[in-house]
């Protein structure tokens, strides 16, 4: 398979995915495309050493998670409310199901630390625990205690939410 | 009240897709990949340029004294020295990094940071002053030449500029790169934190 297939391919195959990652870690939709886009460059310029990989999705993951580190770096969109805001205008027009209850947990998880966003929006995509734990580092016991606490944490958010 | 497995179903019901396509990426790669051969020919022709100019007036010009000969290696020095960092830096930025564990990513990019900081400051303010010294020692011939007051003048004007750069410009460019480093070593010191593992 010639670079540029195998690359659709991964694309396809992960884009969506990446993208969740990227719109939960930011809580813009234009971040998160660029977000996404900087991580399928980094994807293509790295593919000769994912080619022999069997989880090609773990390193796509990695990647993506260090480019969301890096963005906050540079960018300081902390603002909740902006934030906030911004989630309900861009997923009102987007969403057809739902819109009110997802632009709601979008709302929740922007309200968690970095990392818990990272790893609740991998969880939420049904990624395998062992698999966030590579990618996040983090060892298997201590992901599984994280994960309990930020589901928890996460719930909490949305319920209280929903009530008011 | 809503238990997570309802979040989780919440979740998979959003239909947010990703406006970029595969295509706009591969667009990007060679967007970036000319932009980045495009600068780097743009600084070496124009540092290139200025080492041609230095080495012809170097040749062409009689000049006598030691001073003169002492400006122009400086001068060349110098440009040979931004041209170095200037390859340096671009060989530099390799996306290994990226995957590396998210703990060591962050220690690596406040690593990059912490030498772009030296770069900045220490290693920028060095050069502008062998590059200002430079312009002193070429400007006693060139004094020697003219009439008093025009080496005088000359001289007051390279002093006052080099004095202009130490003590205003400098100082004024270091402390606004000093506060923009501790800005970004403290949001990635947060960020490692959260990373680290928990202490029980």
């Amino acid at each position: 398979m010639d670079k540029e297939a195998l690359f659709k391919e991964i694309f396809q195959k992960n884009s969506r995915k990446i993208y969740h990652l990227c719109y939960g870690y930011t809580g813009d939709d234009d971040s998160a495309n660029d977000l996404m886009q900087e991580t399928f460059l980094k994807v293509w310029q790295n593919l000769d050493k994912f080619r022999n990989q069997a989880l090609i999705s773990t390193w796509i993951y990695r990647i993506a998670v260090n480019t969301c580190l890096s963005y906050l770096r540079v960018e300081k969109r902390q603002i909740k409310d902006e934030l906030t805001d911004n989630i309900i205008e861009n997923k009102s027009e987007e969403i057809s199901e739902k819109p009110e209850q997802v632009a709601t947990l979008y709302k929740c998880i922007s309200q968690l630390e970095e990392n818990e966003r990272l790893i609740i929006t991998m969880v939420l995509d049904e990624i395998p625990y062992p698999e966030i734990a590579q990618i996040s580092g983090i060892s298997d016991g201590n992901l599984r205690v994280k994960i309990h606490r930020i589901k928890q944490k996460l719930t909490e958010l949305y319920n209280r939410h929903e009530r008011f | 009240m809503k238990d997570f497995e309802a979040l989780k179903n919440i979740w998979h019901h959003q239909v947010a897709l990703p406006k970029v396509s595969h295509e706009d990426v591969l667009r990007k790669v060679r967007q970036t990949k000319s932009g980045f051969a495009n600068k780097l020919l743009f600084e070496l022709t124009g540092i290139s340029v200025a080492i041609v100019m230095l080495g012809y007036i170097w040749i062409s010009s009689p000049f006598k004294m030691w001073t003169t000969h002492l400006a122009m290696v400086i001068m060349v020095g110098c440009c040979l020295y931004y041209l170095y960092t200037q390859l340096v830096d671009f060989f530099k930025i390799k996306d290994e990094s990226l995957m590396h564990k998210p703990e060591d990513y962050i220690e690596y990019l406040k690593k990059y940071k912490g030498d772009r900081y030296t770069l900045n400051t220490r290693n920028y303010k060095v050069y502008t002053l062998f590059l200002s010294f430079g312009f002193l020692f070429y400007f006693i011939e060139i004094g020697f030449l003219a009439s008093v007051w025009i080496t005088v003048l000359g001289l007051v004007l390279t002093g006052v500029w080099i004095l202009f750069c130490y003590f205003i410009l400098m100082r004024r460019y270091i402390r606004k790169e000093e506060l923009r480093l501790e800005d970004m070593i403290k949001n990635l010191e947060r960020l490692e934190n959260q990373f680290k593992p928990e202490q029980s």
